[in-house]
């Protein structure tokens, strides 16, 4: 407990460069974070579109592709694209990769965990939307089929306005969740808060005195609690604000865990 | 094809022991995740001011640090502190613990779902807090929390992969990295480890079903 509390240590977590070196760390994190959100809105709606097709064939399909990338661990998707991704698309990403990234995000590597990020997070995302969609009422649809909407027409003027806007707590839950899932990719060397940590804490100081990792690390998991309830308040503002507007909530989606502690009081 | 089979085949014993370790590390998480989340929430309905700020403070604690960043402070950390901790200790321990504030954020929801007047009922019948706990709202509260606590036993199955990324133990997944680097069979081997963790997650969510089927109730 000394050592815990022991104010050199944190003195030393606080002086120079250090605290620098931790945030310019996590901005990475948030920057995948962020960039795999983006992404992963994209596929998982057409993904939770697709399996609400009256196409059978097409809903098989991107029902098991949703399973089977949801069921699985995040690192291990993540360790097999690192190995298993042909060399040729890492140079594509790296070519393709916009300029005003910054150079981590620029590299090859990189590529591998947006990969996993994206195909995880948007088969979770493609459950919530779904759940969003299923959540309204069949007569709106069968109102929009009667007026003559096409079908386009009936999922951006009709459906997707009303189940989309329901998503949108469990939608930035999930990006909490994904917030934490970042750090996944120090283990596959991207040099993010981590890996910051680690490198900071690698070296012998004050004459071979070890730097406090363990006051570090409390640092860096400061960071995350910070943030994530700062979204985790505006996830629940969101929740109470929809409920009272409609007075209807999202079934939870199951394997979700954020989802299952927000379900609470109906 | 078929030099898939001969992979399994060839490296079944890794391959199994990975398997053991991976359920290992979930069930003692496991134990640990209930106990301390039955604690914890028992702390959120506490009829007390403090109790539950407490169980408060630990639930947005653990649900918000990732897991990860929890196993290198309980092992890393606390090993330069000079604490001598194992890698089972410190694994188990983050995996449960990080676990634990999910399971009270769902046993608390469980209780709160038994109706107020229920409870109202029972103290104005004279029965004191523990009592109407105990007799009224735990035996409904249980069942309600029977499917969630399935959507987290899948979850844990799936974070459990993360201990054997950062600490020195061989879980399936690290198992099928050694034999990935050793042969070149990168498919072959994540496959394998792909259906070792199917396998947990599908018994779990048949397992689950079948508790939820029995205490179903029956109108």
């Amino acid at each position: 407990m000394g050592y815990l509390f022991d104010p050199d240590n944190w003195e030393w977590v606080v002086t120079s460069n250090n605290v620098e070196f931790l945030l310019e760390g996590f901005l990475v994190n948030l920057q995948i974070a962020i960039i795999a959100m983006a992404f992963s809105l994209i596929v998982g709606l057409a993904l939770a579109l697709s399996r609400l097709s009256r196409n059978t064939a097409l809903r098989f399909v991107a029902g098991l592709w949703v399973d089977v990338w949801r069921n699985l661990p995040l690192i291990f998707v993540i360790l097999y694209l690192a190995l298993a991704l042909p060399p040729s698309w890492r140079d594509a990403y790296e070519n393709a990769a916009p300029e005003f990234l910054p150079d981590v995000l620029q590299t090859g590597r990189v590529f591998a965990a947006l990969l996993a990020l994206v195909l995880y997070n948007s088969a979770v995302l493609a459950e919530i939307m779904r759940a969003g969609i299923q959540s309204l009422d069949r007569g709106q649809n069968e109102a929009a089929i009667a007026l003559g909407l096409s079908y386009w027409q009936r999922m951006r003027i009709v459906i997707l306005p009303q189940g989309l806007r329901r998503m949108l707590p469990a939608t930035v839950s999930q990006l909490i969740t994904l917030n934490k899932d970042t750090t996944l990719v120090s283990i596959i060397a991207i040099q993010e808060v981590i890996r910051h940590g680690r490198i900071l804490t690698g070296f012998n100081f004050f004459g071979g005195v070890q730097a406090p990792l363990l006051q570090v690390f409390i640092f860096i998991g400061l960071m995350f609690i910070v943030t994530n309830l700062a979204l985790s308040r505006l996830s629940r503002r969101l929740e109470i604000r929809e409920r009272a507007r409609t007075g209807t909530t999202v079934e939870p989606v199951s394997g979700l865990e954020d989802q299952v502690a927000m379900a609470e009081p109906r | 094809m078929s030099s898939w089979f001969e992979l399994l085949t060839d490296n079944f014993d890794e391959l199994a022991s990975g398997f053991w370790v991976t359920f290992r590390l979930v069930g003692a998480s496991f134990g640990v995740a209930i106990v301390v989340g039955a604690i914890v929430a028992a702390l959120r309905i506490a009829p007390s001011k403090w109790l539950p700020r407490f169980g408060g403070v630990y639930v947005e604690t653990f649900r918000n640090i990732p897991l990860l960043g929890l196993l290198l402070i309980s092992y890393s950390g606390l090993r330069r502190a000079g604490v001598p901790i194992g890698p089972w200790t410190a694994g188990i321990a983050s995996l449960g613990l990080y676990t634990a504030a999910y399971v009270a954020e769902v046993l608390r929801a469980g209780v709160f779902a038994v109706s107020r007047g229920q409870i109202e009922a029972a103290l104005s019948l004279g029965f004191d807090h523990p009592q109407t706990l105990r007799r009224i709202v735990l035996p409904q509260a249980v069942r309600t929390v029977i499917s969630p606590l399935g959507s987290i036993t899948i979850a844990m199955i799936k974070n459990s992969a993360i201990i054997g990324a950062a600490l020195a133990i061989n879980d399936i997944l690290k198992e099928a990295r050694i034999i990935s680097s050793r042969t070149f069979e990168t498919d072959a081997a994540f496959f394998w480890a792909a259906v070792g963790y199917l396998l947990l997650t599908a018994t779990a969510t048949v397992a689950f079903r079948q508790l939820e089927r029995r205490y179903a109730i029956r109108r």
